[in-house]
């Protein structure tokens, strides 16, 4: 048991000397080398010195960096809430009913090989560059991910189990609420986090096309302007909220579904 | 008897899947023949009457099938790069704790980052040029084969291991014979998630910047207000989609034909 513990403390040792090692070797190169000119690839102290410098002041692209973060979580939040409410039960129904199956399913294979940023150009045309379009987007991507999952969840449920419950008299209801979906919250979960990863894409996509704030327009703007610093800023900036999404997801997964599989 | 019940239960599919799509493209038709929508949108016979077009004539500067191998070229070479690369590290962190310890918080740093956002510093460190857009697609293809060759290296089943020890394996022969194989149907799950990023990737790159493939095409009918080429886009980028994932599964059928449970 000791030896394991110290095995641990071991590998953990090395995981901080690399990265470490990393950011020593990207200073060494650019600060100390000059192998790059700042202009194109900044070093580690700048990258850290524009984010704290883009926590105050709004040049040069309009806005603090809390403002574009807090524009770029309110319509994700929008637009995957909708996908997730609409497409968790849509899955679920598909899964059980076979007749909303046979209707829906072969208008759901229609559109779940388009890609949801395919769908900017024409919503942004059909409703200008605001909200609708980008949580329009959101939804169509978050709202496939999650009725895939769904489906597969609900599809694994174990046919003894719902003859158990069929010989104790259960109703098709009850069936549905207490056995189904039950076994299906792992998968119901795992679309959920699917979802939310492609849905922060997406934005991030909708944002760099046509947008006026949002992590995604000020790393464009960035580049316009040949500002990297801006840019690693930004992309650290959507990726710490991407990763602070998904554990909080992963959080209520493990409240939610306890034990059952949630790793 | 049984068989009678399947294929009178394919017919009823069948049916219904034909009823539900024909009423969606009559829907389509009539609301845009026959309603204001019309105005906005262009019906499916247009849409269609245009895709055909395209194929003969030119949309921008090439045929519809040009820019579908443009964007299809990008694809294949940053996604076998990166897959590549992806599978040999996976199967690394996930065989090899020192590997993992040594790369594993390296790439958790990275992986929360969608590809996308990445575009703007790609542009700025590659030009706008093709290495760019491969570089993305690498990205995106990299990071899913990596996740999932990991997870299918830590789940060896650690008892054929033992047995092979026993027998006298070192671990060069373990590695080869018994973790890369038993790892390759989560490998497979993994290719299928990165080509479809990878497909959703190379569009949103060509659309911020590009002047061929199909996510050219998309977002020049946006600059155009061209609704017509937006959709006829949007059909084909669905239709490649579709194909891509087709022939992944079908690859994978023949690879992992050992293995019952890989469907």
């Amino acid at each position: 048991m000791d030896m394991k513990k110290q095995k641990n403390v071991f590998y953990l040792c090395i995981s901080v000397i690399s990265v470490a090692a990393v950011i020593a070797l990207w200073y060494f190169l650019i600060n100390v080398m000059h192998l790059k000119s700042e202009t194109v690839f900044p070093g580690p102290l700048k990258v850290f010195y524009t984010f704290l410098q883009k926590l105050q002041t709004k040049a040069p692209d309009g806005a603090t960096l809390q403002a574009h973060l807090w524009a770029s979580i309110k319509v994700a939040v929008l637009g995957y809430g909708l996908g997730a409410l609409v497409g968790v039960p849509l899955g679920i129904a598909m899964a059980w009913n076979k007749w909303v199956d046979r209707f829906v399913r072969p208008l759901f294979d229609l559109i779940r090989p388009i890609p949801g940023l395919a769908w900017i150009p024409m919503f942004i045309l059909l409703f200008g560059i605001g909200i609708t379009s980008k949580a329009l987007v959101i939804f169509l991507g978050s709202l496939i991910a999650c009725v895939v999952n769904s489906y597969t969840g609900i599809r694994q449920t174990k046919e003894t189990h719902l003859w158990v419950g069929d010989v104790f008299g259960a109703t098709s209801g009850q069936k549905l609420f207490r056995i189904a979906i039950p076994t299906a919250l792992p998968m119901i979960f795992t679309g959920l986090r699917v979802a939310l990863g492609t849905a922060w894409t997406a934005l991030v996509a909708a944002e760099l096309l046509a947008s006026t704030k949002g992590l995604g327009y000020m790393i464009q703007q960035a580049r316009a302007i040949s500002r990297p610093d801006i840019i690693i800023v930004g992309m650290l900036a959507i990726g710490a909220v991407g990763a602070v999404f998904d554990a909080v997801l992963h959080l209520v997964e493990i409240k939610v579904a306890k034990g059952m599989n949630a790793k | 008897m049984i068989k009678k019940k399947n294929i009178s239960d394919k017919t009823i599919n069948v049916a219904c899947a034909c009823i539900s799509i024909g009423a969606f493209l009559f829907l389509w038709y009539w609301g845009t023949a026959f309603t204001k929508l019309g105005m906005l949108i262009p019906g499916p016979v247009e849409v269609l009457e245009t895709v055909t077009a395209g194929f003969f004539g030119k949309v921008g500067r090439h045929s519809i099938l040009v820019h579908v191998g443009y964007s299809m070229i990008r694809v294949m070479i940053g996604f076998i790069v990166g897959s590549v690369f992806g599978i040999v590290l996976g199967l690394l962190m996930g065989w090899y704790r020192i590997a993992e310890a040594i790369f594993n918080p390296l790439f958790r740093i990275i992986r929360p980052i969608p590809p996308i956002a990445w575009i703007p510093i790609s542009i700025i460190w590659f030009g706008l040029g093709e290495n760019a857009k491969i570089f993305l697609i690498f990205l995106a293809s990299f990071s899913n084969t990596t996740l999932n060759s990991m997870a299918g290296a830590k789940n060896v089943d650690r008892e054929v291991v033992n047995a092979a020890k026993m027998l006298g394996a070192n671990e060069r022969q373990i590695f080869t014979t018994i973790v890369l194989p038993a790892s390759v149907p989560s490998i497979f799950a993994g290719l299928q998630v990165a080509i479809s990023s990878s497909w959703a990737t190379v569009l949103a790159a060509e659309m911020v910047r590009s002047s061929e493939g199909l996510g050219w095409m998309i977002v020049a009918g946006m600059n155009n207000n061209d609704m017509l080429q937006i959709l006829s886009g949007i059909v084909m980028i669905g239709v490649v989609g579709f194909i891509l994932a087709i022939i992944m599964r079908k690859a994978e059928d023949i690879l992992c034909r050992w293995n019952k449970s890989g469907n």
